[in-house]
Formats: C-alpha cells, structure tokens, sequence
C-alpha cells in the first residue's frame, strides 16, 4: 500500500475487476489467483479467451500460469531485477509512452538513467529467467493498448516488498498504462473487508480515509468530531506489537477478528508476547489459537448475524443486511465495542449501523456520499464518492493522479533477510490453497472444506526429493533458525528445485512458527515469502 | 387428449389459496435483492408469485436437502443404543415447477427408486403435488429443447399451467391433478378451440426462441463413440475451479455423502448432505491415495449426465435449465463442454 501510496497517491486497486476482462495484456504477478481469488481469475481467464495475452510472473507453476503467453518463472524474490529488465527492454524498443512520461509523471530521468546503465545478461541472470522469455513478455506489455499489471502478496511479502510495488507501477507508468479505463495497477486484496479496514483507519499512521495522524486539519476534525484529544504519533505496526509488545510499552490489547498466533512469523515470539501481556481480550467467532491465551474471550457474531458493509478490492463499498439472530450469546463487534467503551467511560451510543455510516461520511471524503440507503442498489458504490449525489469511481486517477503527477520510483535489487546458505539450503515460501481461509478458523470448521483439504502439504521438486530420498506423503521435519514443525510432502515439479512451499492455514503444522521476522522497512509487512529451511526424513 | 381448462388470472390467488390450504405452498418469488427463488410462501396477500423469471435454484433441495438429519441415535446409561429414523414429509403444493425442474425430479424418483425405495426421500415426494408452468420465452442460458425436456414437459405434472396472457390454461396429468380439478371445479370454463390453438403457437414461438443453440445429440453421439479428443478433457480440468456450484444447482445431481454427527455425550445424529463428485474427497482413499484424478473426476461428470444415464434410461440426466452455465466462473459449464465435444 505504501508503494502506491507514494507513487500514485492512494493505495487500492485502480481499475474496477470487471474491467480485467477488457485488457489486451495482463501480467499477474505474485498472485495464486485461481486459488487466492477465484473471481478474478475467472475475468483473467476469460480475457485470455478472448485474445488478451498473459504474462505470469510466479516462481511456482501455479494453476494460472496454464493460461499464459509467457511464464517468467523468477527465482523467489527477484522481482526488482525482471521488472527493471522488462523497463530496460521496453526503453530499447522505444515502446514508452512518452507524452505520457512528459504529461502526467515526475522523476522520470532518474528511472531512464538507472535502466541504461543496467547490465541486462546480468540482471537476467538473477532471475533465472532467459533473457529471450522477458524480452518476449517486455514486447508483448510494450505494445498493448490496454495493459494492467495484478499482484498480490508475492509482491507485497517481501523485504522489499514497497520497491517491489514501486517498479510495478514504474512500468505502469513507462508504459502509460494508468488513468485510463481497462489500464491500471491492481493489487489484489485478500479478505472480503480488508480494503474496508484499511479505509477505516486500521493503520498505524491515519485516520479513517487515509487522512494522517500527522496531519493538524485532520486531527482537529476528528478530535471535535469525538470530543476526545488524539495523538499526533503513529501507532505501532504489526510486528512491533505482537513481537516486540515490551519493548514499545505495550500492556494489553484487544484483537478482533485475528489470530495471530497462526498468522504472524516466528509463532513462538508470539506467544511469549501474549504470556506477557498483563491483559488479552479476543472477539472471534470460534475460540482461535489466539483466543486460547485471552483472558476474556468476546464471542463475536458472524457475517450472517450482523448488518453493515463490506468494502472489497475494488473499493466497493456493499451493504450486508443481517440474516439471522446472534446466536448463543454473541454479539456483532460494533456491540462488543460500543459497550466495552461505554464501560470505559466513553459512551458511544449509537442506535444502527446507518448511523454509524452517516459518521463515516462526514468525517471520510473518500466515504462522503456512501450512506445505507444509497448502497442498495447496484452492488453498492466504489470510493472515491464524496456527495449524495456522486456515482462513484470505477477506476482512479482519471486524468490525474490523486497526488498530481506519477511519481518514478526507481528501484534495485536487494537480498531477502535471510538467503539459504550450508545448513538452510532451500527457499521456503509460504501461501494459500484454495479451500482454506486463513488460520482456517472458518473453513476448517467445515466438514466438506476440510475433507477437500484435510492437512498441510509441503510441495518439494522430484529432483530435492529424490536426492534427500523423501516419498511423496511421507512426513518430514521441516526446519529454520526459529524452529521446525512436522509437515506431510508432496512432490511436485510446481516448485523449481531448492524451492519448498507450504500453506499457514493448519495448527498441527505451523508453518509461521518457522518464517522470519523480517520485514519490509516503510510497509512493515512482514517477510513471509522467502526464508531458509532445511527438511530432514524423520528416524523410526 | 386429455381436458384443459381456463382458470382467470385474477383468480389465481384465490385458487392456490385453495389448494395449499394444510399444506406448505411452494412457489417463485423475486425477493428484495431481485433474486427469484421458489419459496415457502406463508401469507399469498403479502407474497406476489413471480411466473416471469427463472428460480435460481431447481427444487431439488426440498426433496434432496442439502443438510439432512435421517436417523437420531441415543446411547442409554447402559450402553444400549437406540436408533430412531427421522422422516420428514410435509403435505407441499408446488406451483409454478418449470419444465427443466420437473425433469429434474423425474429423474431423482428414478435415481432414488433403485436398488430400493429412499424413504427420506420417498416420504416428501408422496406429500407433493407438482404444478408445473410451461416457459413461453426461454431464459437465456436455457437448452431443454435440446435435451427434450422443455418448455412444455408433457408429462410428471399434477396440472400444468400455461400462460395465455389473461388467463391459464390448466391441464391435467397425474391422478391427483384430475382429483383437484373436480374439487374445484368452480374456478374452472373449458377451454375453447382458440384457447389450445393459443397455447400450439406459444409453444411453436417459445421452441424457436432460444437463445443458446446447443447439439445435445451430436454430443451424445460422439461421446457415446469416444470421438472426443483428449485435449477436451485437459482443458476443462485446467479450468475448473472445483467450486461444486455446477453439483449443487444442477436439479439431477443427487450425489451425497453421510456423517454421524454427535450432539450431546450420549446423543447424536445421522446427517445426509450434498456432495458432488467432481470433489477430490468425493474419491480420495483414507491413506490420501486418489484413484481418480481432477480430469478424470470433471469427466465422470459429463460423461454420467450424457452418456452413462443415456445408457441406462434412455434420456440424459441435463434437463437443459441452464444454471449451470450461470454459476460456472471457470467457464466449463455443459453449454461450453457440449461445444468443445461437438468441435473436437
């Protein structure tokens, strides 16, 4: 988000997903759509019938890259050096669109000089992809009238993860594929809200609608708005809280929806945070791993018990009407919070979840028009929507870019936090499978879910196998400097040699208790693609 | 040829009051959201019966639910267990079946007949009468006359309706359609000459206004000859999702599995819930070990509905509603695969 946030000036997908179906050329970067985001793949794959190229950038043979033109199978977290050769090449075949470049971009001479005085054999070289499959895919982006680049968390997940997104939306830019309809740069988000929490402040650095902390105006409005006096310091990231909760002073928290001791890295850092802590509360629906160390569990109620809205990768705002009553004793989150403040002594009294959305608009431009009634119809509306009277915006940055002008980023390779070496020699790179959500909290409560995906399974080459003499099922401890958990094999040619992926949705195998607390030094995500393991057969 | 009958259309309120009077009333309606759906209607003065759109969902759930307890079991202080079955069949009139839908449940009573009698089954099947409405414009993604089951069904009806603008004509099937039309006869003018001349045309114009243009038969041909390339079954695998949406809005996909569900300590349930066997664990072995790959699975699929049930009962199992094709977002609904066979 960081990484568009300062190139673009806001941090969300541009195009709206049905306009995917409309490029002449998509790359897909970082991102197991057909598993990770089924619908979207669903308009990839359908752009593709009807002639659109595709461009799959992936170091895994993932279900998508089927579909592609050209599958540039980069070695994990090289992205920089391919994206700054496809730049490289797109320059020497003058495929840049230069009114663009002049019209709607600044710093663009330093990207330029940076790219020539690249060495391309040797910036390819580090890819591990031949220097003719990127001039293949760099032609086939340059040329295309309507190009859009998706990536998700194999982009975002990286120690250079804000660069990664950076070079993404150089190349948008060198290529003038932004601010106009069926062009643009899509991260794609995971979860049905997580644009929505974004949206609304669950950041460190901002109020809702990206409005900053920092910022005099916006603070004095809010602190009216809430008859309370706010900090002008950013909170603390995600690690420095469930990581390093001591040394920033942390006492107690309350996580709503979370669990982090499946999701964050280093699980074993985790949980000694939450031991610490002098109080832990959870509202969840099920009693997660992370609820199991709270001193007071909140059950919370689930989509279907609650009214309110979602806000989804496009910046679609929907309205969710509750479907039936709470059942047992839970209670929807805004409850949980509005009483657990009023017990705090801040009363927050708010009669339905309309009320709440008419504050959001008054207080959030980007929200401004969105209130329940008008969500209703047509699939509710996409932000920007500043009045009553606004249709909403399909895609960003028509005409200009929310922060004036594109602002050329350049970019260059930088060495994951921890490279195999001796002792670890593989790249363990984590991810998703398809019937599974998250810590699994949800989907594993599902009987046909489960049954489809009943364990982790750690994708390991034929080659790898072969030479460490491991079957295909057979369990093996898998290992790095924080730990090792017992994981099922399978042996696949979708991952390169000296590659092993697993999924972090079972607590029978967490993989999270072996993936590194590095992270991304401006976006403070966390490093979960690239770390260094080593697998061993287990002695009977 | 069988009686038909003019029922007004200002009193059709009045008569599906009638009917259903003790019994669940089933029928079409467009909810808030604009999705139409047959429905359990509780009060017809508040509820408008929809005849324009397609339910979304066939109404196989009502005889197949997609959780269901069949047997409860209680285990006594003395260990000694006790079964008892748990058979559900409300008395239910359906109004407003659609051709493919009742297809559909033709099919299940033959599915559902064989080796022996399903009494969950059974038990709400014999508490049913089925009103079907013919389909003067088929919908958009509908082929049933190409699998022989639409727009006009002729037969598996209690009555059938059809619609002549400001007025049905009804005719009866079974037995206990023939029964409700003496009963209540006062609702009822015979039709005339120009009334069954009405509904030939409407159903000559509905016949020739698909809009899909779907060769069922050149595809059972082919299938049945194994004249289809391997890269058709390649490509589908590669495509589906693995969603189980096409299973579940299919009205013959019946496939299901059964869990021993525990309630209490000394309690529990026998349920029977949907499955579909393009699902990995609809096949995969305890040890993990699956005798049938996704390919192979997504084949079985096809090849059942268009070629092994035409084997066996002489018709396919698609009844060409067309859901399918609605819900598939990996694009290997039966209209595409039908197409891909034809082509190869």
């Amino acid at each position: 988000m960081a990484g568009l946030a300062t190139t673009f000036g806001s941090g969300a997908m541009t195009n709206s997903i049905s306009e995917i179906e409309q490029a002449d050329v998509i790359i897909v970067s970082g991102s197991n759509t057909t598993e990770a985001h089924p619908q979207i793949a669903r308009r990839i794959i359908d752009a593709v019938d009807g002639s659109a190229g595709l461009i799959v950038i992936d170091p895994r043979k993932t279900d998508i890259s089927k579909f592609a033109s050209v599958h540039l199978q980069i070695r994990p977290g090289t992205d920089i050096p391919l994206l700054n050769c496809i730049m490289r090449i797109i320059l020497d075949e003058n495929l840049v669109d230069d009114v663009f470049i002049e019209m709607r971009t600044e710093n663009y001479v330093v990207l330029r000089d940076m790219l020539y005085r690249l060495d391309l054999d040797e910036t390819a070289a580090e890819t591990g992809v031949s220097l003719e499959k990127i001039r293949r895919a760099a032609k086939l982006f340059g040329r295309a009238h309507k190009g859009v680049f998706c990536y998700c968390l194999g982009i975002t997940q990286h120690i250079c993860g804000t660069d990664n997104v950076r070079s993404i939306a150089n190349l948008a830019m060198l290529t003038g594929n932004v601010e106009k309809q069926d062009t643009g740069v899509d991260p794609l988000r995971g979860q049905n809200n997580v644009q929505g929490a974004c949206d609304m402040g669950a950041l460190p650095n901002v109020f809702p609608g990206y409005q900053g902390v920092a910022d005099p105006t916006a603070r004095e409005k809010f602190s009216r708005a809430w008859k309370s006096e706010l900090s002008d310091k950013p909170g603390l990231t995600l690690l420095d809280m469930t990581h390093k909760s001591r040394e920033n002073g942390l006492h107690a928290m309350f996580i709503m929806g979370e669990n982090p001791m499946l999701s964050d890295p280093v699980q074993d850092k985790v949980k000694e945070t939450f031991d610490s802590l002098e109080f832990l509360a959870v509202a969840d629906i099920f009693l997660t791993e992370t609820a199991r160390c709270a001193h007071v569990v909140f059950p919370a109620a689930s989509f279907a018990e609650k009214s309110g809205t979602f806000t989804n990768s496009e910046r679609r705002v929907q309205h969710v009407r509750q479907a039936i009553e709470p059942i047992g004793d839970s209670r929807t989150d805004s409850e949980i919070i509005t009483d657990l403040s009023a017990g705090m002594g801040y009363a927050m009294a708010y009669d339905n979840p309309a009320e709440i959305m008419e504050e959001i608009a008054m207080l959030t431009p980007l929200y401004g028009g969105m209130h329940h009634d008008r969500l209703n119809e047509n699939w509710g509306l996409q932000w920007p929507c500043p009045d009553r009277n606004h249709p909403g915006t399909p895609y960003l940055h028509k005409h200009s870019f929310t922060r004036g002008k594109g602002l050329f980023q350049p970019a260059s390779h930088q060495e994951p936090g921890e490279p195999p070496d001796e002792q670890y020699p593989f790249k363990l790179m984590t991810g998703r499978v398809y019937h599974h959500y998250h810590t699994g909290a949800m989907t594993r409560a599902s009987h046909l879910l489960s049954r489809e995906c009943p364990r982790a399974l750690l994708e390991i080459n034929p080659e790898d196998a072969d030479r460490l003499g491991v079957r295909d099922g057979e369990y093996v401890t898998l290992s790095t400097r924080r730990g090792n958990i017992t994981i099922c094999t399978k042996i696949t040619d979708r991952v390169q040699p000296g590659m092993l992926y697993t999924s972090f949705h079972f607590h029978e195998a967490p993989v999270n208790k072996l993936t590194i607390g590095s992270v991304d030094p401006t976006a403070k995500c966390p490093e979960y693609k690239i770390c260094a393991a080593r697998l061993e057969r287990i002695q009977s | 040829m069988s009686a038909a009958y003019i029922l007004a259309k200002d009193h059709l309120k009045s008569f599906v009051r009638k009917i259903s009077k003790g019994s669940r009333l089933i029928a079409p309606v467009t909810n808030e959201y604009g999705d139409t759906l047959y429905s359990e209607i509780n009060c017809l003065d508040s509820t408008q019966i929809d005849t324009q759109h397609q339910p979304q969902s066939s109404i196989k759930h009502f005889f197949l639910p997609q959780q269901e307890s069949i047997l409860s079991y209680s285990v006594s202080q003395a260990g000694e267990y006790h079964f008892s079955n748990i058979l559900i069949g409300v008395p239910t009139v359906f109004f407003g079946v659609r051709s493919c839908d009742l297809a559909g449940l033709l099919y299940m009573d033959v599915i559902f007949s064989n080796p022996a009698k399903d009494p969950y089954y059974f038990k709400k099947r014999e508490n049913s009468i089925i009103i079907s409405l013919g389909c003067n414009e088929p919908f958009e993604n509908c082929f049933c006359n190409a699998t022989k089951s639409g727009p006009f069904l002729d037969f598996g009806f209690d009555l059938r309706f059809t619609d002549l603008g400001d007025r049905f004509l009804v005719e009866p099937g079974r037995k206990r359609g023939m029964e409700i039309l003496e009963e209540f006869a006062y609702f009822f003018n015979d039709a005339s000459e120009q009334d069954l001349k009405d509904q030939y045309q409407l159903q000559l114009e509905s016949r020739s206004s698909f809009q899909q243009n779907v060769h069922v038969d050149l595809a059972i041909k082919k299938l049945a000859n194994e004249e289809v390339g391997k890269d058709v079954w390649q490509d589908l695998a590669d495509r589906c999702q693995d969603c189980g949406g096409c299973a579940y809005v299919c009205p013959t996909c019946t496939c299901f599995t059964i869990t021993d569900q525990p309630v209490s300590e000394s309690e529990g349930e026998r349920v029977r819930s949907w499955d579909a066997c393009t699902f990995a664990g609809f096949t995969r072995m305890v040890g993990g070990h699956n005798p049938v790959s996704s390919e192979h699975s997504l084949r079985r699929r096809f090849l059942h509905k268009l070629k092994y049930d035409v084997s066996l009962h002489n018709r396919t199992s698609c009844t060409g509603c067309g859901r399918c094709v609605g819900i598939c977002f990996g694009g290997v609904d039966i209209i595409k695969f039908i197409s891909a066979v034809c082509e190869s």
